[in-house]
């Protein structure tokens, strides 16, 4: 039935919807659609009766229009989501028969299941599903008498019915890879990028958010290895690095086989960053389906990870060998100007003919000189690096491996600058690593010796950064930057970490499972299914047992006593006749006045009876049955004459 | 047009066949349980489009692989399986039965009263009687009066009754076709005649029948069934194709309070029964005590509901 409960339910699912899609809106698409609600909304409060079905026509018609000329911008995926909203919105503004509210109900649970798409954090799961509970009520109320309500017990019984259907079938049905190429939403990427700016690194350290966990197959390694890369920047041009053009076109590097060193096998569970770059430590020699290990050993998804995404990598923790002699030219070359840098390089190559001694030289330069690792380094103008060097001295992590690779390459060392992660907060209870964004870093490789060597500038500046964590290197001040306000209290601290926890288990078990975990679970299974087979039998068995024993039970209780047996057997014909309500001594009484010629045997019997029953003798009982023994050939005559008659 | 007389067509033949399966597989009882045998369930509609969402939800799931829409669409799924038997307990274990026959006029439709009971509540219920109109009780209730049309006269078994319901989420349809021990009379159509068949002692009435006597030597066309002996043999001669008849009075020398119907066939018969009809209601609402004779056959006077029933009935059986 249409009530306005169930119209104005509708309005507010709808308003649900349009703030969890809004990533996929513009601005004026989520004004115009808030205003349609509203419009709705008071129109049910207010009694009046929905818009003219010619009105939500033509409104449909331009916002279509509109739409149409914004696809471009907008991508397929959104298009489609605002087409959708539009069209349930636009079905609720003129809503007047009943097939059309089911027709509402349709979209909107195309809606709401599209808005996992966007998001699958818990909350917001839970949220979703709620949405989606909503849904499911109105789509009840269609189809139910009017004013019925939700009958508690059988919605928990049919609440336990489906649950084990439902995850049965999760578990349990068979999983498909994608079957056709997908538009994936427009959404500006997160984390690092293809450049790196003098400022980038500051500007995300700010960023309090989860950028991927891990979980390691062996121990954790070391924090001074837990270098994640992910970035490999090439192509400097006086201020910005890049990603080298020639590293983009280069597919696949050729496959490299284990190692003899030191290696770590780790999953990645990567939170939704709207790019293909992802992480792993060293050198990467063997990975999961879904990514692909890319040349400079860098970790590359078959498609933007739109959605939160694990992986599985096995790596050496060695450095990289050289690829081609190419690779060794693209980090030999530089860009005009700061000419003081590189005179500075000049001269302490002269001194330091050996690339180790040159690179030693160097960390002794950064700590022994007055350079200060700061989060609000001032401003660099032409010749960045001329400036950094000589003038401020006050930077962040991408300054100084920026600077690092400058001096390398005038000193005539192949050198790059790598972007990635540093460490993370180790949960030892839980088992996994979380690297946030705050823990971005960039450092440098540069070529000696057939491989490329690692260097970080950052940890001859500010140690601790390295060893401990960012908040250990910086001002109390800059620390303060860092912390949201609502992270200040301790309570909401740790209500915050327990939740990360929750979310951490939720993406390893609900969202994470794949096709490779389910056949884990099929492999489980068949392992014991003898195990499985014997306590299906076991359980049924005692059910059976178990209901047997309630029948016998149920047959003891219903059962007469066995001095009424014994009577009941004797004087069958004349009990048989005897009225439900009549008390087996008053029957007694009746024969004995009708055949007066057995009336001793039978007042007899009804005292011994009476004392059995009643008094609870066993003696009577006994003595009972040896009287119907005696009168046994006048108990034949008594109930022949019974017949008879 | 003819398209639609093609779906006419075949679904008198699927209903033909169908009933004979039916006949089968419940015949008439007085009482009818609603059981597993007698329960049809199949998808409704909406029903299809909800599988088709889940299986568009399962799609997408798999093509962006994203447990949580994979998810939904098994959660929906589920549902859509759980509503088989909850559709299904929603009509079974429900009583039918029809305590009393039905009788009405050809005319109007009549109401046949089904009574339901059963331990368990039902919601939404339809019920109708095959080819007439639909009844749904949202809540459960004791009696439904359903229409019944017939328009000709007689005494029929109860046609089978058809009871859906597509409760709680209309994903499913159950229904049965039930066919109950119970027969209903159609009476013919009462019409108020040109002349009083039955004749009363006061004066008021002989006036009355004065005044109609006119039409005594008036002619008519003949209709099928009209008694040969009114025939103007003479006239037919002249004209073969245009028989004429006399129009004349069916019962010249009617006895008080006697309802006579003529010994006549066709729709001449008819038109005597209805008027014959018209007659018997009016002496039951005046209180008169009558009788009928019809088709050598003859109903001691008397009065009373039930008299009337008993004469209607032979009226309906003629």
């Amino acid at each position: 039935m249409l009530t306005s409960a169930n119209l104005l339910l509708w309005a507010v699912l709808q308003l649900a919807l349009l703030i969890l899609l809004q990533e996929a809106f513009a601005w004026w698409i989520i004004a115009i659609y808030a205003l349609l609600l509203l419009y709705s909304a008071t129109a049910v409060l207010q009694k009046r009766s929905a818009a003219s079905l010619k009105l939500a026509n033509i409104v449909a018609a331009l916002l279509t229009l509109a739409l149409l000329l914004n696809m471009r911008q907008a991508g397929v995926l959104h298009f489609m989501l605002q087409i959708l909203l539009l069209s349930a919105i636009l079905r609720l503004f003129a809503m007047r028969h009943l097939h059309e509210a089911r027709q509402l109900v349709w979209v909107q649970y195309f809606l709401i299941a599209s808005c996992f798409i966007l998001h699958q954090d818990m909350l917001l799961a839970l949220i979703i599903m709620l949405l989606f509970g909503a849904n499911c009520y109105s789509h009840y109320k269609l189809f139910a008498p009017a004013g019925a309500r939700l009958n508690f017990t059988l919605t928990g019984r049919a609440v336990l019915i489906i649950l084990p259907l439902w995850l049965g079938m999760f578990l349990l049905f068979p999983r498909l890879p994608p079957f056709w190429q997908i538009p994936n939403a427009k959404i500006a990427s997160t984390g690092l990028s293809d450049s790196l700016d003098p400022g980038s690194i500051e500007q995300l350290v700010q960023d309090d958010r989860l950028a991927f966990r891990a979980e390691f197959s062996g121990t954790l390694p070391e924090r001074q290895q837990l270098y994640w890369r992910s970035y490999l920047y090439e192509h400097f041009d006086g201020r910005t690095w890049q990603v080298h053009p020639q590293r983009r076109q280069q597919a696949v590097a050729p496959p490299t086989t284990a190692p003899d060193s030191a290696t770590a096998g780790y999953r990645i569970i990567a939170e939704a960053n709207q790019q293909r770059n992802l992480f792993a430590l060293g050198m990467p020699y063997s990975s999961s389906q879904g990514v692909k290990i890319g040349s400079g050993g860098l970790i590359v998804a078959d498609k933007v990870v739109s959605q939160r995404f694990s992986y599985s990598i096995e790596s050496a923790l060695a450095p990289l060998p050289l690829q081609s002699e190419r690779e060794r030219d693209m980090n030999l070359q530089l860009a005009a100007g700061n000419p003081k840098t590189s005179e500075f390089a000049a001269a302490l190559r002269q001194q330091h003919t050996d690339t180790e001694q040159f690179i030693a030289a160097l960390a002794a330069f950064f700590n022994q000189q007055d350079f200060y690792y700061s989060l609000t380094p001032p401003p660099l103008g032409r010749d960045s690096i001329d400036q950094f060097l000589f003038q401020t001295r006050s930077g962040f992590c991408g300054h100084y491996a920026s600077a690092t690779a400058v001096l390398l390459r005038y000193a005539g060392i192949p050198a790059r600058v790598v972007g990635g992660y540093l460490g993370g907060d180790w949960h030892p209870q839980q088992g996994y690593l979380a690297v946030r964004q705050r823990e971005a870093h960039a450092w440098v490789e540069y070529y000696s010796q057939g491989h490329w060597q690692h260097f970080d500038p950052t940890a001859a500046v500010a140690p601790e950064r390295i060893l401990q964590s960012l908040d250990m290197s910086l001002s109390d001040d800059e620390r303060d930057m860092l912390i949201p306000f609502w992270q200040r209290s301790s309570v909401l601290q740790l209500l915050s970490l327990q939740l990360m926890h929750l979310d951490y288990y939720w993406s390893v078990w609900v969202l994470g499972f794949d096709d490779r975990s389910q056949q884990d679970l099929w492999r489980t299974l068949r392992q014991h299914i003898r195990l499985i087979a014997y306590s299906a039998v076991a359980i049924v068995v005692l059910f059976l047992v178990g209901m047997g024993l309630w029948l016998l039970h149920r047959r003891r209780l219903s059962k007469p006593l066995p001095a009424k047996q014994l009577l009941l057997k004797a004087l069958k014909p004349a009990l048989k006749s005897k009225a439900p309500a009549q008390s087996v001594s008053a029957c007694l009484n009746e024969l004995a006045k009708r055949y007066p010629n057995h009336a001793a045997m039978l007042q007899q019997l009804l005292q011994h009876y009476e004392l059995a029953v009643y008094a609870g003798q066993p003696q009577a009982e006994h003595n009972l049955k040896r009287l119907l023994q005696q009168h046994k050939s006048s108990l034949a005559a008594l109930n022949r004459a019974i017949k008879n008659t | 047009m003819s398209t639609l007389s093609l779906r006419r067509y075949l679904y008198q033949r699927y209903w033909r066949w169908i009933s004979h399966y039916l006949d089968k597989r419940q015949p008439a009882a007085d009482k009818v349980v609603l059981t597993q045998k007698l329960i049809f369930i199949l998808p409704s509609r909406y029903g299809c489009w909800f599988m088709l969402l889940t299986a568009l939800l399962y799609l997408l799931g798999t093509n962006y692989q994203n447990n949580l829409i994979l998810l939904l669409s098994y959660l929906m799924l589920s549902l859509f399986l759980l509503c088989i038997v909850l559709t299904y307990q929603n009509m079974s274990g429900l009583t039918l039965q029809c305590p009393r026959a039905a009788e009405f006029f050809c005319d109007a439709p009549g109401i046949a009263t089904i009574a339901l009971s059963s331990a368990k509540s039902h919601f939404m219920l339809q019920l109708n009687f095959i080819d007439q109109d639909a009844l749904t009780l949202e809540q459960q209730v004791d009696t439904a009066a359903l229409t019944i049309q017939q328009s000709v006269r007689g005494c029929y078994p109860l046609p089978r009754l058809k009871i859906s319901s597509s409760y709680p989420f209309g994903l499913w349809r159950s229904w049965s076709y039930i066919s109950l021990q119970q027969q209903y009379w159609a009476y013919p159509t009462p019409i108020a005649g040109q002349q009083q068949q039955f004749s009363r002692d006061d004066n008021n009435s002989t006036a009355e029948h004065k005044t109609t006597a006119p039409s005594v030597d008036s002619l008519a066309p003949y209709r099928s069934g009209d008694s040969l002996r009114y025939l103007l043999w003479k006239r037919l001669a002249r004209d073969p194709f245009n028989p004429v008849i006399r129009l004349q009075q069916h019962s010249p020398e009617a006895e008080p309070d006697w309802v006579e119907v003529p010994a006549v066939s066709g729709d001449a018969l008819e038109r005597a029964l209805s008027i014959a009809c018209q007659q018997l209601l009016v002496l039951e609402q005046n209180g008169n005590r009558y009788g009928l004779k019809i088709a050598g056959k003859t109903i001691a006077q008397s009065n009373g509901p039930a008299h009337l029933q008993r004469c209607l009935q032979e009226l309906a059986l003629c």
